[in-house]
């Protein structure tokens, strides 16, 4: 199911301790990790009175090269197939390609390093991917944002959904990796704009309603062998989803990704860019199927 | 024409300076860019000698030689592991091979760990098939 994973770093954010604790995923017939580093062309990029900066991007790539070297004895040492790709290029695009060159199961990225403002221009690299790509991303956290998530990621998931048939991929993908999954939480955070009305009986209504949908998909995780237990939330999506992930000490949220196209979601935002960009839980998101 | 070496290396700084040292000691150098369009190569045409590096795409030099080895037509093919990867993780993630059960296979002859002088690699290469 996972048998080679592409694990993209810049270093300051995901280290070896990220890699070790996905190793769980050899379960799961995890055989091959392929580390990639991307040099971000205007860190070498042509300047004047420089000229293109060939030193830097040798010292970049050297630099990456000798971690990566370290990483992949550590692998190679237990038995793992170990890959390496040092690019210069756009990250979306070469994540896109080198997921394409391997045939990836699943892509690891850390969280965006941009700034709200580059991230409005440029795009959210975590946005771009998933609307890239048909497999999984894993936005990884470091580990003292959250002690729960340490050693086993997959071990207690929180699957946010939102009724989407990227949502419905996302309970394939945990059934699938089932011998990883120790229980699941199952959530929908219900819009406070919908109980916003006059009677207490369209609130319980609300409730009840996504209460019943979510008991279909612990039923189906269930039916896998996968404890499942549901739990309906109230307010912000991603506030909601922060707080059931805290609350039910889960190790990661699972949520589909958002099918809205570039230029509304840079504007408007999207929920599970949200909890990617800002959760302190690694997102992992499925993205919606490709036709 | 001279001996025919296959360069395996995803590196192209490095297949350059490995197939210049070979051809100024008069052998043939081929070239391939990682595991996988080297053992396409290596069975249309086993060449003398494969001087091959670990850590690349696709697939490994650990695995392609762990191949060659277990292979009856290919086992005798002689390769030189050139790499920066430390001999000890290679031996180590063979012996893990092994332990997950998989074949064994012998220790490399012949295994450089980068960067290589010219003369260290023609020598060793000298030494490997004459």
């Amino acid at each position: 199911m996972i048998r080679k994973l592409l694990f993209v770093t810049k270093f300051e954010e995901l280290g070896y301790d990220a890699v070790k604790s996905l190793l769980s995923l050899r379960e799961v017939s995890l055989e091959h990790v392929v580390f990639m580093y991307v040099i971000e062309r205007d860190k070498v990029a042509f300047r004047r009175g420089v000229g293109y900066q060939k030193s830097e991007e040798l010292r970049l790539k050297e630099s990456a090269n000798i971690r990566f070297i370290d990483w992949a004895e550590r692998l190679f040492e237990i038995g793992m197939e170990v890959g390496v790709y040092i690019q210069i290029g756009n990250m979306a695009a070469e994540v896109t390609k080198a997921v394409a060159r391997e045939e990836a199961d699943l892509v690891v990225i850390g969280r965006s390093q941009k700034s709200l403002l580059e991230q409005f221009y440029s795009g959210s690299t975590v946005t771009e991917l998933v609307r890239r790509l048909s497999v999984p991303v894993l936005v990884y956290k470091p580990v003292p944002d959250n002690p729960f998530a340490f050693g086993k990621p997959f071990q207690r998931p929180l699957l946010a959904t939102d009724w989407s048939p990227a949502s419905r991929r996302a309970v394939d993908y945990l059934i699938a990796i089932k011998p990883l999954v120790e229980e699941v939480r199952v959530v929908n955070v219900v819009d406070e704009e919908r109980i916003n009305g006059d009677s207490v009986m369209q609130a319980q209504l609300a409730r009840k309603d996504a209460k019943a949908r979510l008991e279909e998909i612990c039923s189906r995780l269930q039916a896998a062998g996968i404890p499942a237990r549901s739990h309906v939330y109230v307010g912000r999506p991603a506030e909601g989803v922060e707080k059931a992930a805290r609350e039910c000490q889960s190790t990661m949220v699972v949520l589909g990704s958002s099918s809205k196209n570039r230029w509304v979601e840079r504007w408007i935002g999207s929920v599970p860019r949200e909890i990617a960009e800002n959760s302190a839980f690694p997102t992992l998101l499925i993205a919606p199927e490709r036709d | 024409m001279g001996k025919r070496v296959l360069v395996v290396d995803d590196d192209p700084d490095v297949r350059v300076f490995n197939t210049t040292v070979l051809e100024e000691n008069g052998y043939s150098p081929e070239e391939a860019v990682n595991g996988e369009e080297a053992l396409q190569a290596i069975r249309a045409a086993p060449p003398d000698l494969v001087m091959l590096d670990v850590l690349m795409p696709r697939q490994s030099g650990i695995r392609l030689y762990r191949t060659l080895k277990t292979d009856p037509a290919l086992k005798a093919v002689k390769i030189i592991l050139l790499s920066g990867i430390a001999r000890a993780s290679f031996l180590k993630s063979q012996q893990a091979l092994t332990e997950f059960g998989g074949q064994p296979v012998p220790e490399p002859e012949f295994y450089l760990e980068k960067p290589v002088d010219a003369e260290v690699l023609a020598a060793a290469v000298k030494k490997a098939i004459g």
